[in-house]
Parts: C-alpha cells; structure tokens; sequence
C-alpha cells in the first residue's frame, strides 16, 4: 500500500508522546522488577556483566567458546535481519533464551531500560524524516502539509529497535552465565590477544574505583555549592574535575602495576581454567545457529513474499 | 599443611637480608627522595620505619622490592643486586602491602585476587586452594571468598590486601599505613597476626602507639636520609627526636591529663551532662533534628534503621563506631545526598531526600580522603571555590580566602598547586575550603588519618580555634575525647548510644560493642608514658666532649672526658624503689658549661 493518507491533526499528538510512553514503559517494568527484587535500583550506567551464581542451566553448563561463538554469530545474523516481523520472532527466541538461562529479568530489564531512552527516539525521528519513495505510504495530519509520517520510517525504527533489543537480550545468557575470568579465557582460547582480554578484566575491576571516585569528588562539588550552568565558570570547573579524575587515575594505574609487579606479575595474568568440550556443547551451538539462519532464510525469502 | 604465618625458608644465615648501600634516588620531577642510605636489614628484623610525610618511607620500600631502580649505590637482597630472574625471585618472598587496599585488589573474585600470589610462585591448584582458603580465614574472611572487590568495606579490602600477601607465605612483610581508617577490631587483627608473624617484617606507619609492641628497631628517616637507627623503646622515650621528626605524640597525653582534669572540675560543679536526642529535639532551635530516618543500599543491606537524632547549633559531637557502623552513610543523609526515608529538618527548614542544597550552604564537610574534594590548580581557587558558587564578588572573596587560609597555618599558599602538597597540608587546605563559606556546621571525617603527629598536632589546636556546630567522625579517641563533649555510638546502622563523651569514656561496656575496644592502644599508651616520664636530675655523670679549657698557659679545645656535676634531661623510668635508669646516651655530646673552661682540668695530652 502506498500513497497519501491525511488524518487529523489530532493523531500528531499520541504519535509525539510514542517515544516518552515506550521510556515510561520500561521504567515501569524495571520498577516492578526491583520491588521484586526488594531494593533500590543500582546505577545501571556500568552495564553489569558479573556472573549470577547460584544456578545452573543448559547455558552455564555449555561450554564458554561454543557459547561466545553461538551467540556471537546469531547477533550478527539478527542485526542483518531486514523485517520487523522476523526481528520479532528474534526478540521471542532471545527471551525464550534468557528464560533458560535462568536469569533474573530484572537484569535484562535493566539493560533494556539503559538503551530505551535512546533508542525511543527512533520512534519519533525516523518516520518523520525519513525520505519519501514511490511505495511509501505516508500520514498527514489535516492541514499541516510541511510534517508529514512516514510509515515505512515506523518500520524502520521498529526493526531498529527490535533488533538492539534482542542482541541486548542475548548478551546476557552470554555474560552472566560464566564469571568474567571464564569467559575472557574463552576469548583468548579462540584467537583473542591475551593481553586484551587481560585489559578488559583489569578495566572491569576499576570501573567501579573509578566510578566511585567520580562520584565522591561530585560530591565534593556538590557540597560546596557547585551548580552546573552554561558559564565559562562551570566549563573550568568541570575542566578541574575531569583533569583531576584522568591524573588519579593514571596515579592508580602505576600504583596497581606496582602492586602486581610486587606479588610476581611477569606478563600474563594466572589463569589456570580448564575448558571441556562434550558432545552437547556441539549440539547446543547447532541449536542456535541453525535457529539464527532459519531467521534469516525466512526473512530473505519469506517474509518479503507476504 | 602449611602455617601461612610461617615464612617459606625461614633465614638462618648471618648475612643481611637487605643490603643498601650508598643508595640515592630522585624522581624524575627532580624531587631527592633518597639520599646517600646505608642500611642492613637482617632476618628476624621487626622494623618501624617512620618520619615526616615525604621523607622518603615509600620510596625506600618500593627500592628494596625492585619497582624503582636507584640512581646511585645499590641495593642486595640476600647477598645479590636485584636484577634480573633473582628480582623476580625475590618479589615472591618478599610481600609489599600499599596504603590504599584498591591498588591491591585487582582480581575480579577475592578467592582469584589471593590466589594471584600463589598462582605467580608456580604452586599447584591444590597448594593454591589450600593458601586462599588459609590466608583469609586468618583475617576472616572466608566467608565472602568469591565476592568481588568492589562490594568489601574499606576495612574488609585491608584485609583481604593482606590476605593476598598472606597467601605466598612471604620471608618479608613490608607494610605501608596498615591501620589508617580502621576501626580497633580490626586493628586488633592486624596485631594479632602480626605478632605472630615469624618472618622479617617492616612496618611504615606515623601512629607509634601501634608499631611500639609489635616493632623493636625504629628507622627514621628525614629528607630521604636515615637520621636515627636504633631501638623503638629510645626513640619513643626520647622527645627530643621525636619533636624533630615530627614524630612526638605525646601531646596527646599531656592534652588528655588537661581534659581530665577539665572533666573533673566539670564533675565537681555538678556540669550539665549531653542531652539524649529526644529532650534535645523539643528545642525550637535545633540545627539538625531527623526523626526515624532510615536507608537502603541498593542491594537490599539496610544501612540506617530508625535515626532520631537532634543537634543544637554550637554543639560539638563525635559519631564513633566499628566500620560499616552506618556513620558515612548517616553523613550523606545529613547533607542530603542519599535517598533516604524518614523527616529531616536542618535549620528549620525540611530536607527532601537526595537534594541537600538548603543544607550544603550552612555545612562544609572534610572527606576522609581530602583528594575528593581538591579539584583546583590553585590553593587560592580551592579555597574560592565555595564562595564563588553562592556568587559573593569577588573583591569578598579574596578577604574570605585570605581568613581562611590563614586560619589553617596556610598563608602565603595561595599560588601553590594542592596536588603538591604534603597529606597535612591538604588536609589543611581542605578544611580552608569549606571554612570560606563560614558554615554553621562542620563535618570532619576521620581528619587524622594518614597524618603524622606533628600534623595531628595542628590540625589539633585549629580546629579548637573553630567555633562552629561540629560532627567529628573517627577512630581517633583522642580527638574525640578533645574536640568533642557529646558521642554517638552507632551500630549495625542505628544510634545505640547517645552521652556525654565523659560517660563515653566512663564506660565500660564497650568492648561488647564490635569495634569500640582501645584497650590495647590504651596499654601501649601508658606504657610510652611511663617512658616519656620527663625532668631534670642534678648529679655528677661523665661524658666525653669537646670546648675550650685552659692547662696553664695553654687554652685550647679537643674533645676529653671528665666528669660534671649539672642538670640534664633524660628520658627515663622508675621503678618501685624510685631508682631510675636513663637510656643508652652518645658518649659524646655537647652543652653549655658556663665557666667551665675556667675549671681545672688535668688530663693527658
């Protein structure tokens, strides 16, 4: 279907407030989720990647390098999905998958509610920019002919989202099912340089330093009155406080070598993690590639069809 | 199964562990860190290195572990330079713990961060499993083996820093600041497992009361030289050399008799004693009055439970407590930064949970660490800082700045970059900061920590000066006990008791309270007393020196020795007798003899 549609003027306003009701959304359901869990919310700004014990499922069980390349190799499959219908169908198989994993939905939800202020924005932006084609069909909304809604940009936006939504999904049976040393020893048995997988840990470990220390000096600021403003006083300020950050923590950097050269560090973190291969890792990886082709085939040849 | 507290290879041998020699070193900013140290560090040795901040403590220790290589001289362990596959075999044996326990915990799990060591020194997983498991059920922890780093209290990380160290069995212990910040149970432990400890061990700390009984030789260094070599029991008995170093704590007792007998004259009129919360909160006037404030970390640990709490402006008030008591977090409820629950009124005005501004205006707060709070490239914009927010001209503000700054002992600092200075003089600085703005209230946390006692001192007689509300937060009894005359003693995140700092320090039940147990720093303290005992003796004692004298015809000088009659000052104890010993003194030494040179004097030439 394509051509012009002209609709009241009325419609601009629920498709304004699309985005914000989808944010909203989240927000809900991570607040549902954290009274369930019985606290407050955490600072999901660290994406947290640590691992959940205290359970076992088909997916802690598998073996961590058919589990990176599984699910490494069917993100990228749903990222070239070309249809909002099957990058749906992704989103149900990667909750299917989180549901397996036995993982706490809150944590899922967390994550989803970090991109959802983002990738809302899509909703609103890409149907009312995108450019025109012959086979689009496009709302009007009564006299305002210079806005226009391009459904086709709707889709758009749709697969987008969808498709960040399931890979997001999906990073989480991948992280929170092995503990972090695991599964960067995984990396570096399939080919990784061991000295970055070493640098991702160590990142990890002083993110939350680093993180720590950003805030108290804020609230160091803070407590003496400090008011962000679009000043040349606040942009020195703010100057102060970032050079101060990048010298302590270049400080740390030289104190933690020291402290790993003084208990015997001589190159390489030790490390000694035993990887097994059994007959079911195979199994599994088959499972969730073939699933992620089948995705593909039927979204190159038949979802267009219909 | 292996004893983590017994060293790998105990040494025998009598040959010196340590061998410096002639060793120099200077940082690349052309900062003289050491200069010229000789030194012999032999097995078995418990050493107390002190001296001033920035003496060169750290940088020594870092030489002897091979993290920094020496400019001049050289340096041995067991008889071979460090170099090479023998500096890697000596990091190994040899376990260096740094101030800040983050540096040390780099491993994603506290089991794999002590496991780090053992894994280094080739051990198999067994051996590995066996020392992890050992090493932190010796600081007890082993309950929280598989926690990662960043969910430990501060206290808790101490340990597990050691526990790391703890874990390699090492033949040296080579400890920085062990105890800054931690409560005295948790020191407890330290001593406990240091007394044990079989191995060599060096300890760099500024609170002397902790290295006098687990140290017998003190190394003092001053301006990256070592000044005195000698036994602890002289250096602490002897005030002089501590006064020099800025090493003499002694004031603490002295202040502490004052306050006694300030407390007793108080006890005699009959003085009104601290009034608990609830009559305190009926006052129209109270600055500070919070009813059943509560919070809840985001991982469910309820933090505070039910705070009623009243201050009246002028009052001053220690918060004290066992680590994880709830006193941090109680001071960011006060200023209005967490999230909390339950009605806060400052000043009269209500405070809304997580937006504190109402309060930051009357309230300046000293971090426990002031490098949280030292943002500017300039004393002078540091100390600016506040003002310039509540936008006071600036023509004010240079008058705020100057009064503040002198206030600390900090005049003429104005162009100095607070990243160079010394840990007292920041700790200085940070106050000046928050004393531009002239708050109504004062929040100081743990404000002695990592200061040595002549900055301790300081700090001491200006914050007497202060005439402000104050919440003291620490460790430090003796601060306590002088700044304040009302404590808090929280516990498992409530107020479990609310007196008059006299009845604080009258009660006995404290020990029941975790954490709150000074016994052993009290024995220690008394004992350092009792050889600090002081005064002068006029008795005949002989000396070799040197001044002018006459034989007949002939004046000159060379040193000789006879003996005199005339006062001096010696450090000493008294026995149950009231006989004396004085400590070991140089033979040669001089004073003033007035006249003397006009006395006979029959020796050889």
């Amino acid at each position: 279907m394509s051509g012009t549609l002209q609709i009241s003027s009325l419609w601009l306003l629920p498709l304004l407030l699309l985005p914000l009701a989808v944010y909203s959304g989240f927000r809900v359901l991570s607040g549902i989720a954290r009274k369930e869990q019985g606290g407050e919310d955490r600072d999901w700004s660290v994406p947290q990647i640590e691992y959940e014990g205290g359970t076992t499922s088909p997916v802690h069980r598998w073996d961590v390098r058919f589990k990176l390349a599984s699910f490494l190799l069917l993100a990228f499959l749903v990222v070239s999905l070309q249809h909002p219908q099957t990058a749906l169908v992704a989103l149900i198989m990667a909750l299917f998958g989180y549901r397996v994993a036995a993982i706490p939905w809150r944590r899922g939800l967390k994550r989803l509610l970090g991109m959802a202020g983002f990738l809302s924005m899509f909703l609103l932006m890409l149907p009312l920019t995108a450019v025109r084609q012959s086979t689009d069909l496009v709302l009007v909304f009564g006299s305002i002919d210079w806005l226009s809604f391009n459904l086709r940009g709707l889709d758009l936006a749709m697969l987008i989202i969808l498709r960040a939504a399931t890979v997001a999904l999906l990073m989480e049976p991948l992280l929170a099912t092995a503990p972090l040393p695991v599964t960067l020893a995984g990396l570096t048995r399939m080919g990784v340089p061991r000295r970055l997988t070493e640098l991702l840990l160590i990142t990890h470990r002083y993110l939350y330093v680093f993180l720590h220390e950003a805030r108290r000096m804020q609230i160091g600021m803070d407590v003496r009155g400090f008011r962000k403003s679009t000043s040349l006083a606040t942009l020195r300020s703010v100057g102060n406080y970032v050079g101060m950050l990048f010298v302590r923590s270049f400080e740390r950097t030289e104190r933690v070598h020291a402290a790993m050269l003084a208990r015997g560090y001589q190159g390489f973190w030790p490390q000694p993690i035993s990887l097994h291969v059994t007959p079911a890792d195979y199994l599994k990886a088959c499972g969730v590639i073939g699933l992620g082709l089948l995705l593909v085939i039927c979204d190159q040849f038949l979802v267009g069809r219909f | 199964m292996h004893q983590i507290l017994k060293p790998v290879a105990p040494e025998q041998e009598n040959r010196p562990l340590f061998q410096v020699e002639s060793l120099s070193y200077c940082y690349p900013d052309g900062t003289q860190a050491l200069n010229g140290i000789n030194l012999q560090v032999h097995a078995g040795d418990r050493i107390a290195l002190v001296g001033h901040n920035g003496s060169g403590k750290t940088t020594l220790v870092k030489q002897l572990c091979g993290l920094l290589h020496s400019d001049e001289g050289s340096v041995t362990y067991k008889g071979e330079p460090l170099s090479g596959a023998h500096l890697a075999r000596a990091r190994l044996e040899i376990g260096l713990l740094f101030q800040d326990p983050d540096d040390q915990l780099f491993g994603n799990s506290l089991y794999d961060d002590v496991a780090f060591g053992p894994r280094n020194q080739g051990q198999s997983e067994i051996e590995v499993d066996l020392a992890v498991r050992q090493a932190l059920k010796a600081v007890d922890l082993e309950e929280l083996m598989f926690k990662p780093p960043h969910a430990l209290s501060y206290g808790q990380k101490k340990r597990a820093a050691l526990a790391g160290l703890l874990a390699m069995r090492p033949s040296l212990l080579i400890l920085d600041e062990l105890t800054a910040n931690l409560d005295p149970a948790q020191e407890q432990i330290f001593i406990d497992l240091l007394k044990n400890y079989q191995g060599t061990l060096i300890l760099i700390s500024h609170d002397l009361i902790f290295l006098y009984e687990l140290c017998e030789r003190a190394l003092v260094l001053d301006r990256g030289r070592v000044h005195h070599d000698y036994p602890l029991k002289e250096l602490v008995e002897h005030r002089p050399s501590l006064r020099e170093h800025g090493l003499d704590f002694s004031f603490r007792f002295a202040e502490s008799r004052q306050h006694t007998e300030q407390v007793d004259v108080e006890r005699r009129q009959g003085a009104k004693k601290a009034e608990p919360a609830e009559l305190v909160g009926q006052n129209a006037a109270t600055l500070v009055d919070m009813r059943a404030l509560a919070y809840r970390y985001p991982d469910g640990t309820q933090a505070l439970n039910v705070i009623d709490l009243a201050i009246s402006p002028g009052e001053r008030l220690a918060l004290v407590g066992e680590n994880g008591a709830g006193k941090s977090t109680l001071l960011m409820c006060l200023l209005g930064i967490l999230p909390f629950t339950g009605r806060y009124h400052f000043a009269g005005t209500k405070i809304v949970p997580g937006k504190g501004r109402a309060v930051w205006q009357n309230t300046g707060m000293v971090f426990q660490d002031c490098a949280d709070q030292l943002v500017c490239s300039s004393c002078y914009d540091e100390v600016a800082f506040a003002p310039r927010q509540y936008g006071v001209a600036e023509a004010e503000i240079k008058v705020l700045v100057k009064n503040a700054l002198k206030r600390v002992k900090l005049d003429g600092f104005d162009e100095r970059v607070p990243l160079h200075l010394s840990g007292g003089e920041r700790k200085r600085l940070a106050l000046a900061s928050v004393l531009s703005l002239q708050p109504q209230l004062l929040i100081l946390d743990e404000p002695t920590a990592g200061l040595d006692p002549q900055g301790g001192e300081l700090l001491l007689n200006i914050l007497r000066e202060i005439d402000a509300t104050l919440i003291l937060v620490s460790h430090d009894i003796f601060f306590v006990r002088e700044l304040t005359e009302r404590t808090l003693v929280m516990h498992n995140g409530q107020i479990a008791l609310d007196y008059s700092t006299k009845d604080f320090f009258a009660d006995k039940n404290l020990t029941s309270l975790n954490g709150l147990d000074f016994t052993y720093r009290d024995q220690c303290a008394l004992q350092i007393r009792a050889l600090q005992h002081l005064h002068e003796h006029t008795h005949p004692h002989k000396h070799h020196h040197e001044h002018s004298h006459v034989h007949a015809e002939l004046t000159h000088q060379h040193p000789h020795e006879h003996e005199h009659e005339h006062d001096h000052s010696y450090g000493h104890r008294h026995n149950e007798t009231g006989a004396h010993q004085h400590s070991i003194q140089s033979e040669y030494h001089h004073h003033e003899h007035p006249g003397h040179d006009q006395d006979d004097h029959d020796h050889r030439h």
